[in-house]
């Protein structure tokens, strides 16, 4: 346990929740939603994915458990391709109208036009296949090769050709 | 920025880390979602929650009905709490699962949060906490160097509010009496630390002992010194505060005899004591009155201590003689 970790012991009063937790919570939180936000373009249900992600983290898995990091950072990118998935199963008004929200601009017309951009960017994300829509996920929230092979479980010479592959699908979906 | 990279930019999101937290913690509270324990350290870990969590509720109930007994209306900021002495207030497992916590009478702000950090010695200690730190000259065999822990002062201020006491209640299925005009909204400003806090262990895993004692889990040896908590309020008419605290449901006729028999309230910290899992007796330590507990497998001990404005503490799973012995030789 860390030093740091024992003097927190007691401070959550009213809760049962392990500081431990607390301190990964605090440590990886903005790094999940910002994972998640990648995928689904809005923060707010990116806000809903990462507390989802913590929750089922939290019932499972021990907060100082070594694959902490990574399980949070795979879980984020799974969680939130699925939210995608269901938007855009429900159709492309709904998935349009949910980027809008997000879609900060001056102008009303710049604001749809950025919104449809995205909505058709996620479009073809969601009809990847989900572990190359995982690797660009993560890759593009900024995570290393490294960090991207621990969490989803690859190697991380193989990082680079798999990035590669997914790059050129997602290319070709968008341009569909 | 590569073609992707722009087809999948979003702006950046705005993350409240803080009130996330916040919302996680009243979502695992009301579906009372349990988190996973690793085998052999459940116990041990359990153990100490307990006994922290135990601690910070009594400390609660004793530090707000302490400062209540202090007569007359405060028309402005006044320092209505300033230990200067300890006494032992006797708690049971039925105070600690009855009491209900700060967060029961209204909201407790953070102005500055409890974040303790680690340091890579005593000196570095010393500086960032502000005090002169003591040093054990006698240590028990086996012991290595210590590590050391800063917690910077930290103050909260404690808003009162007659609907979340409501809203406790309710859940609990109970009627507490209610809260009086004049309390519901008015404040309280709690400050406390700088603290240091020296943790020894020598090389083995803490001792491994039954769920029943609150040292199990800890390391060999703890020293720790701190500026004890000072509480301030804002106007609160204290005799009606205090009857209405000490009247709460899960308050214990025992406990409010305990917290009502303390003389000088203002300026006592009370150490709440697990009856259960506990004993404790008045020692000398450092020339002044300090509070000896050892816990009830006889595997652990501590020592609390106030003097010249900083309060002591010294524990660990070590022997009555050991714990004062440390505790002595600190300069």
């Amino acid at each position: 346990m860390e030093l740091a970790e024992r003097l927190r012991l007691g401070t959550a009063p009213g809760t049962g929740m392990p500081p431990a937790f607390e301190e990964l919570f605090r440590k990886e939180y903005p790094r999940v939603v910002a994972i998640a936000h990648r995928v689904v373009a809005d923060s707010d249900e990116a806000e809903d994915v990462a507390q989802d992600v913590f929750v089922s983290f939290y019932r499972k898995h021990p907060a100082d458990a070594h694959y902490a990091a990574p399980w949070l950072h795979a879980a984020a990118a799974h969680a939130a391709l699925n939210v995608l998935r269901a938007r855009e199963r429900r159709g492309r008004r709904d998935a349009f109208e949910a980027l809008r929200r997000d879609a900060q601009a001056p102008d009303p017309a710049q604001a749809a036009e950025t919104a449809e951009t995205r909505s058709e960017v996620r479009a073809a994300l969601a009809r990847l296949p989900d572990r190359s829509a995982a690797l660009l996920a993560l890759r593009y929230s900024g995570l290393s090769y490294e960090e991207i092979a621990a969490a989803l479980g690859l190697r991380q010479s193989s990082i680079g050709t798999l990035l590669r592959r997914a790059e050129d699908a997602f290319r070709k979906e968008v341009t569909r | 920025m590569s073609d992707i990279e722009e087809m999948l930019s979003v702006p950046e999101p705005k993350v409240d880390t803080e009130r996330a937290l916040a919302r996680l913690r009243a979502r695992v509270e009301a579906e009372r979602i349990a988190p996973v324990t690793r085998g052999a350290s459940a116990p041990r870990r359990i153990a100490v929650n307990i006994w922290l969590k135990g601690l910070a509720a009594a400390a609660t109930i004793a530090l707000v009905a302490t400062l209540l007994t202090v007569s007359g209306v405060a028309e402005t900021i006044l320092t209505i709490f300033e230990p200067k002495q300890i006494v032992a207030v006797p708690i049971t497992m039925n105070d600690l699962q009855g009491a209900p916590s700060f967060e029961t009478y209204g909201s407790l702000t953070w102005t500055e949060q409890p974040r303790p950090y680690d340091v890579p010695d005593v000196r570095t200690a010393a500086r960032e906490s502000g005090m002169t730190v003591l040093i054990p000259g006698n240590l028990p065999a086996g012991l290595g160097a210590p590590r050391y822990g800063v917690m910077p002062k930290t103050t909260a201020t404690f808003t009162f509010s007659a609907d979340k006491t409501r809203q406790a209640a309710a859940t609990l299925k109970r009627t507490p009496p209610p809260m009086p005009a004049n309390i519901d909204g008015s404040k309280l400003f709690i400050t406390g630390g700088p603290a240091v806090v020296a943790f020894y262990d020598d090389g083995t895993r803490p001792t491994e002992t039954t769920g029943a004692s609150p040292f199990s889990g800890m390391p060999r040896l703890i020293v720790a010194q701190g500026k004890p908590p000072v509480v301030q309020s804002d106007g609160v008419t204290v005799e009606q505060l205090q009857s209405y605290l000490l009247a709460q449901p899960g308050i214990s006729p025992q406990l409010a005899a305990q917290i009502r028999a303390i003389k000088d309230p203002s300026s006592t910290l009370p150490v709440p004591i697990p009856v259960d899992m506990a004993t404790s007796k008045k020692v000398t330590v450092q020339g002044v009155e300090g509070i000896f507990v050892g816990d009830s497998t006889g595997l652990g001990s501590a020592v609390i201590w106030q003097k010249d404005g900083i309060v002591y503490g010294v524990a660990g799973t070590l022997t009555e003689q050991q714990v004062l012995a440390v505790a002595n030789s600190l300069r």
